[in-house]
C-alpha cells in the first residue's frame, strides 16, 4: 500500500480517505453489518481492520465466505502491513480450503491462533466435532453477507458461534446492496441470519463519501460516444428480435407464471436469465423440455449480444459457426426439438450479416477469374478506429505539454472487459500500421497513412478458414454417428463418402477446403429435414467460401512467416519495462484493479468499456493521492446493449441502496425482538422434553439428546443446519452407505429433485440403494423438494396418451423410474418432503423410539476389508465426470478413484495402465474415449 | 363399464370400495375388472396399492390403518397411493410417512387423478419389467457422451464443449492443455477456463 499515515497511530494502515476511516472507527467500535458501494474499497477496508487485530496478537479470527482470489490479496496485504508496520505479533493469513490438511494439522493450527480463511463446509464440520472450540474464538468476519440465507452454511456456523460464544465479535460485510432488497423486509431477514443490530450503508451518494471523492482532486473524464456499424446494428436488432420471440414462446408454454418482466427491455439487462430462471425455479422440474432449451437459448442469445460487441468480425462468425453446430438437431429429432429462433427470419439475418462483415461471396458471378473482385470485407470495430485517434492525441499531449512534476507515469492503461479482449486489442496495437499486402496488395493504396486492422484481420480470416475446414470434419465426424442412428447403413456409407473426399492429399488445398465444407453441408442437411436455416444457409456458404479462398491464399503463401502466434510473445511480459511511456491493457478484475491502478499509476487511463465499479476506483485512486492526475477515456458504443446496462447497473444500485435506508429507518423494532436471535439452550432443552413426550413419551430418553449421524458431504445442503436448529446433536462422519443415519436401523438416502433426476440417469441411485439394503433394516429414500419449489412431480405437459409408447426402456419420465425402483426393491421406504424444514420434523418423528445410532458403526458399514473411512473422496466434480466415460461403471469407479490421481492421469493412460485396474474392455472403451481423435471420421 | 370375464392376469384388478374414485375414468391404456380383494387394486401377482386421500384421510385418520391392518402382511410390494389434495398437507404426510416405516407399506405421492392412474399403469406394465432403465447402461453417440462429459462443470454449456474439443482434437488433448491454450479457444472466458483446468487437475481424493 502506497500511502500510510503519517501519524502516530499503534497500527499502520492505509486509508487515506475521510470515508474509510471514518468507516474503519465504527467497525473498530461495534459489531456490524457494512454494506459499501461497489469499487469503493471493501477489500482494503478488511484487510485494514484484519491487520489491526493481527498486529495486537494473541487471537484467533475467522474469515468466511472468501474466495479464492480474495484469499490471495488479503493474504498479501497483510504480509505487507506487518513488514509496513513492523508489528512483531502479525502472524499473517492462514488459508485452510480443502480438506488436504489433516485433522491433526489442523487442531494444531488452531490452537496456535492467528488469522485464518476456512472453507465454510470444513469450518462447519471442526465445530461441530469441536476441533475448533468455538469459545476461543476472538471474532468472525464475514464477507459476501449477501449470499448468508437462513438455511446457508454460514448461517449455521453463525448460529454455532453465536450459541457458545457470546462475546467475539462478528463482523459482516458486503459489496453487493441488490440481493438485499428482494423479497419481503429482507434486511431484517437478512440480519436476523448474522446475528447482527446494527447496518451501516455506504453508498456512492453518502455525504462523506461524495465529500472525499468529489473534491478538489477529481478526474478529469472525457466520454466518447461510439456509433455502431450499420451491419452491428442489424445483428443486434436481429439478436432482440430472436430474443422477443423466445420470450413469447416461453409465456405460451408457462401461461401460469407471472411474467410481467419478460420483455424485451428487461432482456437487456445483465441477469435477465438469472430472473427467468428464478421465476421457473419453483416449478423448474415440472416445465417441459422445450422450455429449459428457450431458457438456455436466451442465454445464448444475450452471450451473443455481448460478443457481438466485443469479438471482431471474424471471432464472431467463427463464434456463431460453433454455435450453430452445438445446436444442430440430436438424432432422431424432429423440428419441435429444435431451438425455435434458429427459424426465425431474423437468425438468418444473424447468419447471413455475420458473415457478410467477413466476406461477401456476391461479387464472384461478375468477373470469375478477376482477384480484386473478390474481396473480403473485414469489417473493423469502430472503436479501435477511434482508440486509435485516443492514443495519439495523448501522444500529442505528451508532447505539448511535457512532463508535469507529479507522481503518475506517463503510462496509458486500457481496461477492458476479459482476456480475449485485451489480446484483441494487443495485437490490433501492434499491427496496425503494417500494411497487409505490401507491393502486391491491390486494395489499400489510398489509405496508405491510416492504421488499420487489415494485417490482423487478414490474418484471423485465414485462420478462421484453416479452422472451418477442420471443424466442417469434425461436425461431420460427429454427425456421422448420429447419421447411422437416424437413417441406418445406406447414408452413413454417403457420409463417410464424403468425409472421405475431406481428407484428400495436401497439396491439392483448395479442393479440399470445398469439399471438406461440402460434406458437412450434406450431411448436415440431411440430418435434419425440419432445420430449415441449415439447410438453405449451406450451399450459398460453400460457394462463398470456395471463392473466397483464392485471394486469401495468395497472400496467405507470402505472408506465411509473419503471422504471429497468440502465444509467441508471451516471453516479452516476464522482462521488466520503465514504467514510462507505457500502453499497458487490462481486463476487470474486481478489487483486484486497485492493485493495478497502484502501481502502474497511469497518467492516462482509457476504459475500452464501461464498467461501474472501475470508475468508482479511479475516483478512489485519484482522491487518495495529491499529486497524481488522471484522464479518462471513456469509450462506449451508443445505442447499444453496452450503454444500457451501464446506466441500467447504475440504477440499480443505487435504488437498491435507497430501498436499504428507508427500511433501516423502519427497523428498529425488529431488531429489538430479535436481539435475542440465539435459542437459549434451557429453552431448547424444554422443548426437547417436550417433542419427546408427544412422539413416545419415554422420558428417559432425553438424558442423551437425539443424534443423528451425518455424512460429511451433505453439509452442502441446509437440512444439518436445520436438524441442529432442532437441537438434535449432529454428527459428522465419512459415511460410505447413506447420508443421514437416524438410528441403528434407519439409514437415509437424501436426494433433491435434480439429484433424482441425475442419479436415476447414471444409475447411482440403484447401487445406492443396492447397499443400503444390504446394511440396513429400514433403508429410505428422502425426495426432498426445495422451499419454494411446488410440491409435485406433475409435468405442466399433459398426461394422457403417453403411456403408449411405454416399454421397460423407454421409461424416460420421473414416475416411471420411481415406480421401476419400488419394483425393484419393496423394502426401499420412499419419504416425500416439502422442504428442508419438513424433512427436519419428519426425522424427528422417525428417530422417536428408536435407539441412537452409533457414529463408528455407521462409519465402518460399507467399507470393505483394509479401506479405511479416510479413503473417501471429496471431489466430487472430478468423479461425475468420471461416471460419464463409457466403460465407467459403478462398480470399477472406485478402483480407479483410488488408483489413479485425476482425470489427467486417466486421459493420459495407456491401455496397458488401465487394463489391470477395470479390464481389458472397459479399459480399451476409456482409452478410446479420451484419445479419438475428432479430426479422423467415424 | 369394464367388459367383465377377460383374463385376469392382464387386468388391473378393482376393489368394488372404489366405484366412483375419478381415477377409474383415466385407466385408458389397461383393462381393469371389479373383483373381491383385500386391497384397492391389485396390479401383479406380488404387487398391490391402497388409495388415500388426504382430504378422506383428515376426516377418518382411523381408515387407512384398519385397511393396512387387512392386508395382513401379504404382498411383496404394498404401495399407498396418496393423492395430496389439501394445501397443509405436511403433518399428514408426516404422519404417513411414520406410519409407512412401522407397517410397511411405501407411499407414492400423486396430485391429480390422472397422475395416480398412471402410476397404476405403470406399475401394471413394468409388472415383469427388468429394472435397466434406471441402472444407467445407456448407449450413446460419442459426441452425446463428449459433450455430457465436457459439461459436467456447472459454467461449461454445449456449445464450449463442441469449441473445445474441436480446437483440440481430441478430449484427452482437451484435459492436457495448459489454461493460456483453452483460453485461445473462443467462447472461453476466464471463469470457465479456470473451472476445466482446476477440475481435469483436481484429485480425485483427499491426500495428505
Amino acid at each position: 500500500m502506497s500511502s500510510a499515515n503519517g501519524d502516530q497511530q499503534p497500527v499502520r494502515l492505509s486509508l487515506p480517505l475521510k470515508y474509510q476511516q471514518e468507516l474503519f472507527q465504527e467497525l473498530r467500535q461495534k459489531d456490524e453489518l457494512v454494506i459499501l458501494a461497489r469499487g469503493l474499497g471493501l477489500l482494503r477496508l478488511v484487510t485494514n481492520l484484519l491487520h489491526s487485530y493481527d498486529a495486537a496478537g494473541n487471537h484467533l479470527i475467522l474469515v468466511i465466505g472468501a474466495e479464492e482470489r480474495e484469499n490471495g490479496w488479503i493474504g498479501e496485504s497483510l504480509a505487507e502491513h506487518a513488514a509496513i508496520s513492523m508489528s512483531p505479533k502479525a502472524r499473517g493469513l492462514n488459508v485452510v480450503n480443502t480438506d488436504v490438511m489433516s485433522v491433526g494439522t489442523r487442531e494444531k493450527m488452531y490452537a496456535q491462533g492467528g488469522i485464518f480463511s476456512i472453507t465454510s463446509r470444513i469450518l462447519v464440520v471442526d465445530l461441530l466435532t469441536n476441533l475448533l472450540n468455538p469459545e476461543t474464538i476472538t471474532g468472525l468476519v464475514v464477507l459476501h453477507a449477501d449470499r448468508i440465507v437462513a438455511t446457508s452454511l454460514e448461517a449455521f456456523i453463525l448460529r454455532i458461534y453465536r450459541q457458545k460464544n457470546k462475546v467475539g465479535f462478528l463482523k459482516a460485510f458486503s459489496d453487493n446492496p441488490e440481493p438485499f432488497t428482494t423479497g419481503f423486509a429482507p434486511l431484517s431477514t437478512m440480519m436476523r441470519n448474522l446475528f447482527l443490530r446494527n447496518v451501516s450503508l455506504w453508498p456512492r451518494f453518502q455525504v462523506l463519501v461524495a465529500q472525499s471523492l468529489e473534491g478538489k482532486k477529481k478526474a478529469e473524464v472525457i466520454e466518447l460516444e461510439v456509433p455502431m456499424s450499420d451491419s452491428m446494428r442489424d445483428i443486434q436488432n436481429a439478436i432482440m428480435e430472436c430474443v422477443e420471440v423466445s420470450i413469447g414462446e416461453l409465456k405460451k408454454a408457462n401461461s401460469g407464471l407471472d411474467m410481467e418482466d419478460w420483455n424485451v427491455d428487461s432482456a437487456l439487462h445483465k441477469q435477465f436469465d438469472l430472473v427467468v430462471r428464478r421465476q421457473l425455479d419453483p416449478v423448474w422440474h415440472r416445465v417441459s423440455w422445450r422450455t429449459k432449451q428457450i431458457v438456455n437459448d436466451l442465454t445464448v442469445l444475450r452471450g451473443m449480444l455481448h460478443t457481438l460487441l466485443t469479438y471482431d468480425a471474424v471471432s464472431f462468425n467463427r463464434h456463431l459457426d460453433t454455435i450453430l453446430a452445438a445446436h444442430s438437431p440430436p438424432p432422431g429429432s424432429t423440428r419441435q426439438n429444435q431451438s425455435p429462433w434458429l427459424f426465425l427470419d431474423a437468425a438468418h439475418t444473424i447468419f447471413d450479416t455475420a458473415k457478410r462483415r467477413v466476406y461477401t461471396g456476391k461479387v464472384v458471378k461478375a468477373g470469375a477469374e478477376d482477384i480484386e473482385s473478390l474481396r473480403p470485407v473485414l469489417e473493423e470495430q469502430p472503436k479501435w478506429a477511434i482508440l486509435t485517434e485516443v492514443l495519439e492525441e495523448i501522444d500529442r499531449d505528451l508532447y505539448f505539454n511535457p512532463v508535469v512534476r507529479d507522481d503518475s507515469n506517463n503510462t496509458v492503461l486500457i481496461m477492458c472487459t476479459d482476456t480475449a479482449q485485451c489480446r484483441q486489442l494487443r495485437e490490433y496495437l501492434q499491427t496496425m500500421h503494417i500494411r497487409p499486402g505490401g507491393d502486391e496488395a491491390t486494395d489499400d493504396e489510398e489509405n496508405e497513412h491510416e492504421p488499420s486492422a487489415a494485417f490482423m484481420m487478414r490474418r484471423k480470416l485465414r485462420n478462421y478458414l484453416k479452422w472451418k475446414k477442420e471443424f466442417a470434419k469434425i461436425s461431420a465426424s460427429l454427425f456421422a454417428e448420429n447419421q447411422t442412428a437416424l437413417d441406418g447403413a445406406k447414408s452413413t456409407k454417403n457420409i463417410s463418402n464424403q468425409a472421405f473426399r475431406g481428407k484428400a492429399p495436401a497439396n491439392k488445398r483448395r479442393r479440399v477446403r470445398g469439399g471438406g465444407a461440402a460434406g458437412s453441408g450434406t450431411s448436415r442437411a440431411s440430418n435434419s429435414p425440419g432445420s430449415v436455416l441449415a439447410a438453405e444457409d449451406k450451399p450459398l456458404e460453400v460457394a462463398t467460401l470456395i471463392s473466397e479462398i483464392r485471394p486469401t491464399e495468395v497472400e496467405a503463401a507470402q505472408k506465411e512467416e509473419v503471422v504471429a502466434d497468440p502465444l509467441d510473445d508471451m516471453e516479452d511480459y516476464y522482462q521488466l519495462y520503465d514504467m514510462q511511456d507505457l500502453v499497458l491493457i487490462h481486463a476487470y478484475d474486481g478489487d483486484m484493479d486497485e492493485h493495478v491502478l497502484e502501481e502502474v499509476k497511469p497518467r492516462y487511463i482509457v476504459m475500452y468499456e464501461p464498467d461501474t465499479s472501475f470508475v468508482r476506483r479511479v475516483e478512489v485512486y485519484r482522491s487518495s493521492h495529491n499529486d497524481r492526475n488522471v484522464r479518462v477515456y471513456f469509450l462506449y458504443y451508443g445505442g447499444s446493449v453496452e450503454e444500457q446496462r451501464y446506466l441500467s447497473s447504475v440504477r440499480r444500485e443505487k435504488d437498491a441502496f435507497t430501498k436499504l435506508i428507508k427500511e433501516k429507518s423502519t427497523m428498529s423494532v425488529v431488531m429489538t425482538l430479535d436481539a435475542h436471535g440465539v435459542e437459549d439452550p434451557q429453552e431448547a432443552f424444554l422443548r426437547t422434553i417436550n417433542t419427546r413426550i408427544a412422539g413416545g413419551g419415554r422420558l428417559a430418553a432425553t438424558a442423551q439428546p437425539p443424534r443423528v449421524v451425518v455424512d460429511v458431504r451433505e453439509f452442502r445442503s441446509s437440512l444439518p443446519s436445520l436438524l441442529h436448529g432442532r437441537s438434535m446433536v449432529i454428527v459428522p462422519c465419512m459415511l460410505t452407505v447413506g447420508d443421514y443415519i437416524l438410528s441403528p436401523n434407519i439409514c437415509i438416502e437424501r436426494k433433491s429433485i435434480k439429484d433424482l433426476i441425475s442419479s436415476f440417469k447414471d444409475g447411482r441411485l440403484y447401487n445406492q440403494a443396492e447397499t443400503m439394503l444390504q446394511h440396513y433394516k429400514s433403508p429410505m429414500l428422502l425426495i426432498e423438494f426445495d422451499q419454494n419449489k411446488s410440491f409435485t412431480l406433475e409435468p405442466f405437459a399433459d398426461l394422457s396418451g403417453s403411456l403408449s409408447s411405454v416399454s421397460s426402456n423407454g421409461a424416460s419420465d420421473l414416475q416411471s423410474k420411481l415406480v421401476l425402483l419400488t419394483l425393484a426393491f419393496p423394502r426401499l421406504r420412499i419419504i416425500w418432503s416439502s422442504s428442508p424444514y419438513q424433512t427436519a420434523e419428519i426425522f424427528e418423528s422417525l428417530k422417536t423410539q428408536e435407539a441412537e445410532p452409533d457414529p463408528i458403526e455407521a462409519v465402518r458399514i460399507g467399507l470393505e476389508g483394509g479401506q479405511r473411512a479416510e479413503d473417501q473422496s471429496f471431489n466430487r466434480e472430478p468423479q461425475d465426470m468420471l461416471r460419464v466415460v463409457p466403460g465407467v461403471t459403478s462398480k470399477n469407479i472406485k478402483n480407479l478413484i483410488i488408483e489413479m490421481g485425476s482425470l489427467k492421469d486417466i486421459a493420459n493412460a495407456s491401455v496397458d495402465e488401465l487394463e489391470p485396474i477395470v479390464g481389458k474392455e472397459a479399459g480399451g472403451q476409456i482409452h478410446r474415449f479420451f484419445n479419438k481423435s475428432v479430426f479422423d471420421d467415424g | 363399464q369394464p367388459i367383465a370375464s377377460r383374463s385376469s392376469g392382464s387386468s388391473i384388478l378393482v376393489s368394488p370400495r372404489q366405484k366412483g374414485n375419478p381415477i377409474l375414468t383415466h385407466l385408458r391404456s389397461f383393462a381393469w375388472e371389479y373383483s373381491d380383494i383385500l386391497a384397492d387394486y391389485i396390479l401383479g401377482l406380488t404387487t398391490c396399492a391402497l388409495f388415500l386421500s388426504l382430504k378422506y384421510h383428515r376426516l377418518h385418520p382411523e381408515y387407512i390403518y384398519n385397511r393396512i391392518k387387512l392386508l395382513a402382511g401379504k404382498y411383496n410390494l404394498r404401495i399407498l397411493l396418496v393423492m395430496v389434495d389439501i394445501g397443509n398437507h405436511e403433518d399428514s404426510l408426516k404422519e404417513l410417512s411414520k406410519t409407512s416405516l412401522v407397517n410397511n407399506v411405501t407411499v407414492i405421492l400423486c396430485w391429480s387423478a390422472p397422475e395416480a392412474a398412471r402410476y397404476l399403469e405403470l406399475y401394471k406394465s413394468y409388472e415383469h419389467a427388468n429394472a435397466s432403465a434406471i441402472r444407467g447402461v445407456e448407449s450413446k453417440g460419442y459426441a452425446e457422451k463428449m459433450v455430457e462429459f465436457v459439461t459436467v462443470p456447472r459454467s461449461i454449456n454445449k456449445t464450449d464443449a463442441v469449441s473445445l474439443v474441436s480446437a483440440f482434437g481430441s478430449i484427452r488433448a482437451a484435459v492436457n492443455a495448459k489454461p493460456e491454450e483453452v483460453a485461445i479457444v473462443s467462447g472461453w472466458g476466464e471463469k470457465k477456463v479456470q473451472k476445466w483446468c482446476s477440475v481435469v487437475d483436481e484429485p480425485f481424493r483427499a491426500r495428505r
